[in-house]
């Protein structure tokens, strides 16, 4: 794999950069270097800040899935600044982490080449991203074969075989779909359940997981059929779902399909109870366009801006920066920006193999690096954390409660 | 079963009915100006905004911001005619893709620029609401979407049938050459045809407003079935696209009901496969070229 890539404005803003981030790096290791021999002793100076440490940022900001990905620069942003302010890595010689972006245009060619060109490009320690699981599987290839750690929201079970450089501290796809069957639970004595989803790698893994686990948590499926994403109209959807008998729908998808699929299953006058799962449910925009339609919706999510303390410390922040509440994969990711910083710390090195040495061992239960629903992170030897499961929610008045499992409920759920 | 029929039947029809205004204006360009218009479905994304702006910004119904988008459109459709198309007309046909396909990704990713990628929606009192028939349901938005997208059609076929400008054009898509020897100005039938297809695509977008998302590549997912719609009705017939257009979105349907919910597009396009083989100059029959 080369590292060419095509031309393009953010190439070329990119590779000016870059000579200036070499010289300043030379000019400080030099300076260091001077000052050390002139019996100042390893220890660096104050103002004199250690060499920054590169961490990789892989999101889609323009395409089909930007507007999620536009938010997760936003957080990525917000958690980069929140270690820097507090001295940054301490073992490094309080180091700055300096986050390297690039968009992988919500596309799965320029997601390996992004990848590709990042790691070549760039000294990095790790990278973070890219939430859609389409685009974190291609990018997670990469980093394996580079040998750079890449921690990600993305929950296909797929990123859990034969990696040793990925980390997932939130849970798997199959994880989400035992919560999503438990809920039905609450809401119907005996769901019928009919599972409609996207024909993409998130909808297939996540609705796999759904028919696997179905049977022993006592739900019984009535339909299960995947869609093309991107559709121009639900009704012949809809119609199908109204024809199972279905009395709960499992909508996976992203979320333009998801606001035909609730608006039709109104003008149906179809009275299920609809579990969105994760994806496109669990964003502010989802509300914005559904609007009151969507109060008394569920859902799954890997995290949630209401789960605990720090979680709404960093809620808070976000929504004064963007206006909006912290959604899922941006909150996700400002934990796992904290995971590397706290690798960072105990591998006192910034060499991404060292820095995988130091994820494996991870195991954090307070602090934002443990912000996760169960408040615990720790990897096991396919990089998943040991602790992790999703967060049940509910669309109430605008905002999105976490109502499941019990031990995580910030609020009843509501039966509609 | 017979309502589940019925009621794919009635989807497809409502949903055939927007695809038909966004083919119409293809087959129009086409017909007459003899250019691929790649850029239809960005236009109809136009329309979408144009709508969606008024609504937000004024609280004008999108039904209503018609009558603003499709003069608007029309406008851009006789400027763009005059300042580039007339530019590239010639025996040539790779400038007009290339300008067309140029124009398609400019104003994509000028949208991405001005509007994001997010998704915008507006919230009409009929957007939620249907007429229940029986079993049956006809959702409001879309009924009205059908409703004047097939009287938008039928003014369309009254206007190229019963006015001297329309008969030009007609005659100008028949035979360029004889046309203008018969004291047609070439360049104002084109500039109409282009600013009526235009207008058509502005229509698409208002009208699909109260019950579509509004986003920078909406275009692309209308043009491509307004493409096939061209091809299975005969290329530059409007009467041909319009069949097409609703019979695809009745096939679309059907195929998602009773084949797979992912399988619509895939009868879709196994039925232009199908015409094309045996029926090459399209559903149409006589070329109308």
């Amino acid at each position: 794999m080369t590292n060419e890539r095509p031309q393009s404005v953010v190439a070329s803003r990119k590779a000016a950069e870059k000579p200036r981030r070499h010289s300043r790096r030379q000019f400080l290791k030099t300076t260091g270097t001077a000052l050390a021999a002139a019996g100042f002793g390893a220890v660096p100076l104050r103002g004199w800040a250690a060499d920054p440490v590169n961490i990789g940022a892989l999101y889609p900001t323009t395409g089909s899935m930007a507007q999620i990905g536009v938010g997760c620069v936003a957080a990525a942003k917000l958690a980069v600044e929140m270690i820097n302010d507090a001295g940054g890595i301490k073992s490094l010689g309080g180091a700055k982490l300096n986050l390297i972006l690039s968009d992988v245009q919500s596309d799965t060619t320029v997601t390996r080449t992004e990848t590709d060109r990042l790691i070549s490009g760039n000294k990095l320690s790790a990278i973070h991203g890219c939430f859609a699981s389409a685009l974190t599987l291609i990018a997670s290839e990469v980093c394996e074969r580079a040998k750079v750690p890449i921690i990600t929201g993305s929950s296909s079970d797929q990123l859990n075989k034969g990696r040793t450089y990925t980390f997932t501290p939130f849970a798997r796809a199959s994880q989400f779909a035992r919560a999503q069957l438990q809920m039905s639970k609450l809401v119907a004595d005996q769901p019928k359940v009919a599972v409609i989803f996207e024909n993409t790698a998130f909808g297939t893994s996540t609705s796999n997981g759904l028919k696997e686990l179905a049977p022993g948590e006592g739900v019984e499926i009535v339909m299960f059929e995947p869609y093309s994403a991107g559709f121009t109209d639900a009704s012949p959807l809809i119609n199908k779902v109204k024809a199972s008998g279905a009395n709960t729908l499992f909508s996976v998808s992203y979320l333009n399909d998801l606001i035909l699929i609730v608006r039709t299953v109104r003008q149906v006058g179809l009275n299920v109870a609809i579990n969105g799962g994760s994806g496109g449910f669990v964003i502010p925009d989802f509300y914005k366009n559904v609007g009151k339609l969507a109060d008394g919706l569920q859902g799954v999510a890997h995290w949630n801006h209401d789960m605990d303390d720090n979680a709404q410390k960093v809620n808070a922040e976000y929504k004064k920066r963007t206006g909006e509440f912290l959604f899922e994969y941006a909150g996700g990711l400002v934990a796992q920006t904290f995971m590397i910083a706290d690798a960072l710390e105990r591998a006192a090195s910034p060499d991404p193999q060292k820095v995988r040495e130091a994820l494996s061992t991870l195991d954090v239960s307070s602090g934002y690096a443990a912000m996760a629903p169960g408040g615990k992170v720790k990897f096991g030897p396919d990089g998943k954390n040991v602790y992790g499961r999703p967060v049940g929610v509910q669309w109430q008045n605008g905002d999105l409660a976490s109502v499941f499992p019990k031990e995580d409920a910030r609020a009843p759920l509501i039966k509609s | 079963m017979l309502e589940t029929v019925v009621q794919a039947v009635i989807n497809g029809l409502l949903i055939g009915g927007i695809y038909a205004l966004v083919s119409i204006g293809v087959t129009l360009i086409f017909g007459v100006v003899k250019i691929v218009n790649f850029a239809q479905g960005e236009f109809v994304m136009i329309g979408m905004y144009i709508s969606f702006f008024l609504a937000t910004q004024f609280g004008i119904d999108p039904l209503l911001s018609l009558v603003v988008s499709m003069p608007t459109l029309f406008v851009l459709g006789v400027l763009i005619q005059h300042f580039l198309i007339r530019r590239v007309l010639g025996p040539n046909d790779m400038p007009q893709i290339f300008l067309t396909f140029a124009l398609s990704l400019l104003l994509l990713n000028l949208a991405l620029l001005l509007f994001s990628a997010n998704y915008r929606t507006v919230h009409t009192s009929y957007s939620d609401e249907a007429i229940h028939l029986g079993g049956l349901y006809i959702p409001v938005a879309k009924l009205i979407a059908f409703v004047v997208a097939m009287a938008l059609s039928g003014l369309l076929w009254l206007f190229l049938h019963t006015t001297d400008l329309g008969r030009a054009m007609r005659a100008a898509s028949q035979n360029r050459d004889v046309a203008t020897l018969m004291g047609i100005n070439p360049n104002r039938v084109f500039a109409v045809a282009f600013g009526a297809a235009l207008a058509l695509a502005g229509a698409a977008g208002s009208l699909l407003m109260p019950f579509y998302s509004a986003y920078p590549f909406v275009g692309q997912v209308f043009v491509l079935m307004a493409f096939v719609a061209v091809v299975l009705g005969t290329l530059g017939n409007v009467v041909g696209a319009l069949v097409a257009s609703l019979m695809m979105g009745v096939a679309e349907s059907l195929g998602i009901q009773f084949v797979g919910a992912d399988s619509g597009l895939i009868v879709v396009f196994a039925m232009l496969l199908l015409t094309l083989a045996f029926k090459p100059s399209g559903l149409g029959g006589r070329r109308a070229r």
